[in-house]
């Protein structure tokens, strides 16, 4: 479990963390989610004592990390996933690590089997594809066998197969017990990984809960219908108490009733339906509508929106 | 779904004594030197230029021998030119002890030692003592050979002399001190620069530049200040004979430690302040 009290790190004359409080609760995934620049990697760096904060606290399992020794046993971090000598073969990569921290030897074989580098364990880091890499530095995390796993970003530069792989080893860690930060600025993965969020912009908490609840608290979900017969089911689905926004010439958007009641109604009336579907609305729409007011991130989109036109 | 099972190790260790923690991170440090390939490098360099500008140095001297001055072959010191590849053995330990802390600075390694060990001090301490005794034996190596080849060519000249000498087992120790000196330096200096370039720019210009410019100044101030300088400082524990512009061999000892604790002091300092 990760606790951060009044969290806020100052460089001169910017705030990159700006008084944050949240906690890490163990057996979930907890996504760590914000644009860039929003303090994410900051507040990692801070949890494992490789930045002071300028003031407040956070603690790992109740004690801070640089009381802890060799707590590669309790906490393992994946920062940058850049950071191996180029010149240092995996497996030696791994070897200086397990020594710090007396870890045996043997575990090394372990976690190069489970990141899939077995076959890579004698080349040169620096000979390693960019999904290698990001798996050698996902091993060395989980090198300690830690309750604590904090990881920076962790599906950047990975091809579709190995952001799935990231996928199940995030869930299966947190399955069994543990206590998974993973941060990432992009909303959908995080839909898919996460169960949990705290969602930060500028330093500052802009909320935290369970990603079904942001999901919901955007607007919910809606019902897609396709249908020849529009202003029939219209009258027949306001006569029910739903509100009916038309999408296209044969396409309504209804909200208050359940996919399956509009399949019996209009099934009772006799009516054709081509589409029938339950929209929600993505995690994006939540995370827009929690940032809208900061207008550096407004600012940003317009730039957005100018360019593509 | 594909299950990734990670099998629970022993039991904590996260109340370990720190003597523990010293122990592992020299193991560590000692595991990062032997993985790379330019401490290796580093290290043949360094027998190749002490040994070989030991060697064709006596060499010439001897080949100049019968046009010396009696003054001048009363006042030769036998080692003089056996340790003349000192001066360029210490710049490839000083890049190289310069390297333990920037190339990790560089990669972004790091991190991840302070993430393993966030008990800073004691890891440059590890740091320090890992690459110092590599360096010992190193030098300790190149310096014994190089002094048993040169005494052998004097020898010719009636000129060498043996290891049970006074004064003269204490010199050959004395040139793997002060190259060890002179690593432990280069390490400090990297921790405090953190950029290769830089960190090797102090160095350089503390060995080979500083000398230089000290030589410039009015008399006797030049003199007087070249005496502390680490370079002199170091030379004064290889030599036999006591040069009038050297420091005693114990007085170089204690001016190059001095430099040394110094260095330490500041990198440990600095390491423990700012954020990696």
């Amino acid at each position: 479990m990760i606790e951060a009290r009044n969290l806020s790190k100052r460089y001169g004359e910017t705030l990159a963390v700006d008084d944050l409080s949240f906690s890490v609760e163990a057996g979930q995934v907890t996504g760590f989610l914000g644009p860039n620049g929003s303090g994410k990697s900051t507040t990692m760096r801070m949890i494992v004592a490789l930045d002071v904060p300028t003031s407040g606290a956070v603690t790992v399992g109740g004690r801070t990390y640089g009381s802890l020794r060799f707590p590669l046993h309790e906490v393992g971090a994946l920062l940058d996933a850049n950071a191996a000598h180029p010149g240092r073969k995996a497996r030696n990569h791994l070897n200086w690590l397990a020594d710090s921290n007396k870890i045996p030897r043997s575990r090394v074989d372990e976690v190069l089997g489970i990141v899939g580098l077995t076959e890579a364990a004698h080349r040169r880091a620096g000979e390693l594809s960019l999904g290698m890499f990001q798996r050698l530095g996902i091993a060395a995390a989980l090198l300690g066998d830690p309750s604590v796993l904090i990881l920076d970003e962790p599906i950047n530069g990975l091809d579709p197969e190995g952001i799935l792989w990231v996928r199940h080893l995030l869930r299966s860690l947190a399955d069994e017990g543990r206590t998974v930060l993973v941060s990432s600025h992009l909303m959908s993965e995080m839909a898919l990984t996460a169960d949990h969020l705290i969602v930060i912009g500028r330093g500052r908490l802009l909320g935290s809960g369970q990603v079904a609840d942001f999901i919901e608290r955007s607007g919910g979900h809606h019902v897609k219908v396709v249908t020849p017969d529009v202003e029939a089911l219209s009258v027949l689905l306001r006569d029910k108490g739903a509100t009916i926004v038309a999408d296209g010439p044969q396409e309504l958007s209804v909200q208050g009733l359940e996919s399956r009641d509009v399949g019996i109604l209009a099934a009772g009336e006799g009516l054709t339906l081509y589409e029938l579907s339950t929209q929600h609305a993505s995690l994006e729409d939540a995370f827009m509508a929690l940032t809208h007011e900061h207008a550096e991130y407004r600012g940003t989109a317009r730039l957005a929106e100018a360019s593509s036109k | 779904m594909t299950r990734v099972l990670v099998p629970p190790l022993a039991a904590s260790t996260a109340d370990a004594r720190l003597s523990g923690v010293f122990l592992a991170a020299i193991r560590s440090e000692w595991t990062k030197l032997r993985t790379v390939r330019s401490t290796m490098w580093a290290l043949i360099i360094t027998v190749l230029s002490t040994v070989g500008f030991g060697v064709l140095l006596t060499a010439v001297a001897v080949s100049q021998w019968d046009h010396r001055s009696l003054a001048e072959i009363r006042g030769f010191d036998p080692l003089l030119y056996s340790y003349a590849g000192l001066n360029v053995a210490q710049l490839c330990i000083g890049v190289l002890g310069v390297l333990v802390m920037t190339s990790e600075y560089a990669t972004g390694v790091i991190r991840l030692t302070f993430g393993a060990t966030p008990q800073r001090r004691l890891l440059l301490g590890a740091k320090v003592l890992t690459f110092s005794a590599v360096v010992a034996v190193v030098s300790l190596v190149s310096c014994v050979t190089v002094f048993f080849i040169c005494q052998a060519i004097l020898a010719a000249k009636h000129a060498g002399v043996s290891i049970t000498d006074p004064g003269v087992l204490r010199a050959v120790l004395g040139g793997a001190v002060h190259m060890v000196l002179i690593g432990v330096i280069a390490v400090g200096v990297g921790a405090i620069v953190r950029h290769t370039a830089g960190a090797v720019a102090v160095l350089f210009g503390v060995l080979l530049i500083i000398p230089g410019l000290v030589q410039l100044l009015p008399a006797p101030w030049n003199n007087d200040i070249t005496l502390y300088l680490p370079n002199s400082a170091g030379a004064a524990m290889s030599a036999v004979v006591r040069f009038p512009n050297l420091l005693s061999p114990l007085g170089g000892l204690l001016v190059l430690a001095a430099y040394a604790v110094a260095t330490l002091a500041i990198a440990s300092f600095v390491l423990v302040r700012r954020d990696a």
